[in-house]
């Protein structure tokens, strides 16, 4: 069968879509009537206490877990219409990786994110590709090192370059900064945000809710496998809606200099 | 490991094959000197070119039964190396090897179980079609009990093995007790691992098996890379991962078959060779495999040269001797394993 190659699409189109999903796993209701659009050109912060289904339903609009009942759209077709290539030149997924199986070096690891242009025009960038990646997580001076031998944080950006490499116009992001020292979270969200300047869409999944309150462009609050709010930071990261979702008291105050949300749990 | 030197480790070994070809063919109660040898073979493809064996049995001994017994033991041991680099890719674990866990065993059933009821269903070819059959079961079998979240624990793994092995010995026994004598020696020596009764036949038996083995294992060999990444990564960058899985497990079920039907159980070649190619190439397959594969037949021809030549007049299993190797590394790995891990948990 012919792989269809990935057209860029214009900032501020649908590139990503979950319509009324959900999903039981292990008899438990995981995600219940989620609706979710994802645009091109925007950092989309999922956020919600643990077992809200933030990483679920990110697994959903990966492709890892299909929904029960709903649907999911990727770049205007039904995920299932793309073939396992096709879905990999369209979105890049980054997980907490824990470990790997062999002794892969860093440099491989980074270029095993060209593998779905293996074959393709584009496999002419792979070597540009995974140099910029590599720099711009920051991991050029430990190229040659094995993966196993990192510490969690450099595991994490490592992965992140993996997922850059990838070049794709959807990046997925799993608590990409839950590992990472503050000046590498920063960096993370500078670089979703610099992503999505150049029209491409970012989900991410952050606990650090002052995170999504600076990055973000649009967060949506999950609890319960549903969707308890969304809309910009400073509408959905409220005292009320903070309280509520996490069963216990936030305070959220306006940043003097730059107006936006400053969110702290009352201590 | 840059392009350079890859291709120097396979020149190597590919040098080292042939010369280990000549010199092996030489050496047995009839002494061959390979100049004589490489005449033999000019002679047969039809270049009047170096001389003849001078003995007057000599061009005789060598093609009736020094070059099938080579030739047997390349395909043999590049199928066993080849299957177990396979292996160790798809359960994730650098502990997995066809002898272990059992599917060697596994695919020794159903030879066993051809050479005591005598059926042939296709000709030459029942013996190794047999042996496909029981170990592609034998491997979707261990596949599925000691697979977690696309990785194989070291424990259960081994101790999977040890069920498999044991099941498969039981049924083996229980062939080797309904058979009538001749079939009862032929499955005893077996059992051990022998190139003792190569012949031509069964060279052209193996050979399609070994061959389309291997170069499936070199086209899957960008997809394993990607598996170490565990399931889920692999998916998203475009992996079928179920296919995948199921492929490698048909091919290294094609392996064993080949390694098995003639040879017998012939063990730790899946463990050793692939182990030493990462040390000195790194893990990636796309090396590792072809590389394996010529290893593989390097250590074969050693092995079988010991076994026939450690005791004079004896043809000791081949068998014993990897064994004699094999199952020692398995224990250091094991050992040196269990202590980065901190122990079994």
């Amino acid at each position: 069968m012919k792989r269809r190659l990935p057209t860029r699409m214009d900032s501020g189109a649908t590139i990503a879509e979950a319509r009324d999903v959900s999903l039981r796993l292990g008899g438990a209701v995981i995600l219940d009537g989620v609706s979710l659009t994802v645009r091109t050109g925007e950092v989309l912060a999922l956020v919600g206490p643990n077992g809200a289904g933030k990483s679920t339903l990110l697994g959903v609009l990966s492709g890892d877990h299909t929904p029960d009942t709903g649907a999911v759209h990727l770049a205007g077709e039904p995920l299932s219409h793309w073939s396992p290539v096709e879905t990999a030149m369209r979105r890049a997924v980054m997980l907490q990786q824990s470990a790997i199986s062999f002794p892969f070096s860093v440099a491989d690891i980074v270029a095993m994110g060209r593998s779905p242009w293996h074959n393709t025009p584009r496999a002419t960038h792979d070597e540009a590709a995974i140099q910029e990646a590599l720099t711009t997580a920051d991991i050029t001076p430990f190229t040659h090192r094995t993966f196993n031998s990192l510490s969690g944080g450099e595991r994490a950006r490592v992965s992140l370059a993996r997922a850059l490499a990838q070049q794709t116009q959807l990046l997925l992001l799993d608590e990409p900064t839950a590992a990472l020292d503050l000046h590498h979270q920063e960096a993370v969200l500078q670089l979703a945000r610099a992503q999505a300047a150049d029209a491409d869409a970012v989900v991410v999944v952050v606990h650090d809710l002052n995170l999504a309150a600076g990055y973000a462009d649009r967060v949506v609050v999950l609890d319960g496998g549903k969707v308890m709010a969304e809309g910009g930071p400073k509408e959905v990261l409220t005292a009320e809606v903070l309280s509520g979702v996490y069963r216990h008291p936030v305070e959220v105050w306006e940043h003097p200099g730059h107006g936006g949300p400053v969110i702290l749990p009352r201590r | 490991m840059s392009r350079l030197r890859s291709l120097g480790l396979v020149g190597f070994l590919v040098v080292a094959l042939v010369a280990l070809v000549i010199v092996a063919a030489g050496i047995g109660q009839l002494r061959i000197p390979p100049a004589e040898i490489v005449g033999s073979i000019l002679h047969r493809l039809g270049l009047d070119l170096g001389p003849m064996p001078a003995h007057p049995q000599g061009d005789n001994a060598l093609w009736k039964v020094r070059f099938p017994r080579v030739a047997l033991a390349v395909l043999v041991g590049a199928s066993l190396a080849t299957a177990g680099a396979l292996m160790q890719g798809v359960f994730g674990n650098p502990l997995a090897e066809p002898s272990v866990v059992g599917v060697s065993s596994g695919a020794a059933v159903g030879a066993s179980l051809v050479i005591v009821t005598g059926v042939n269903f296709l000709g030459n070819w029942t013996i190794a079609a047999a042996a496909f059959v029981t170990g592609l079961g034998t491997t979707l079998l261990v596949h599925s009990l000691s697979r977690a979240g696309g990785r194989t624990e070291v424990v259960t793994l081994v101790l999977t093995g040890i069920a498999v092995n044991s099941l498969a010995f039981t049924l083996i026994s229980f062939a080797t007790f309904i058979a009538n004598t001749s079939a009862r020696e032929q499955l005893v020596f077996w059992q051990l691992g022998s190139l003792n009764g190569a012949t031509w036949p069964a060279v052209t038996a193996v050979l399609p098996f070994t061959v389309v083995g291997v170069v499936a294992s070199i086209i899957l060999a960008r997809r394993l890379d990607l598996l170490s990444l565990g399931d889920r990564s692999a998916a998203h960058l475009g992996v079928d991962v179920e296919r995948l899985r199921l492929t490698v497990i048909v091919v290294v079920a094609l392996l064993v078959g080949a390694g098995v039907a003639f040879a017998g159980i012939i063990g730790f070649v899946g463990l050793v060779v692939p182990h030493l190619i990462r040390m000195i190439a790194g893990p990636g397959h796309r090396l590792l495999l072809p590389a394996s594969a010529l290893g593989g037949a390097v250590l074969t021809i050693v092995a079988d040269l010991l076994a026939r030549t450690l005791i004079r007049n004896a043809d000791l299993p081949i068998g014993m001797i990897t064994s004699l190797v094999g199952a020692p590394f398995f224990f250091w790995l094991l050992r040196r394993t269990r202590i980065r891990q901190g122990g079994w948990g």
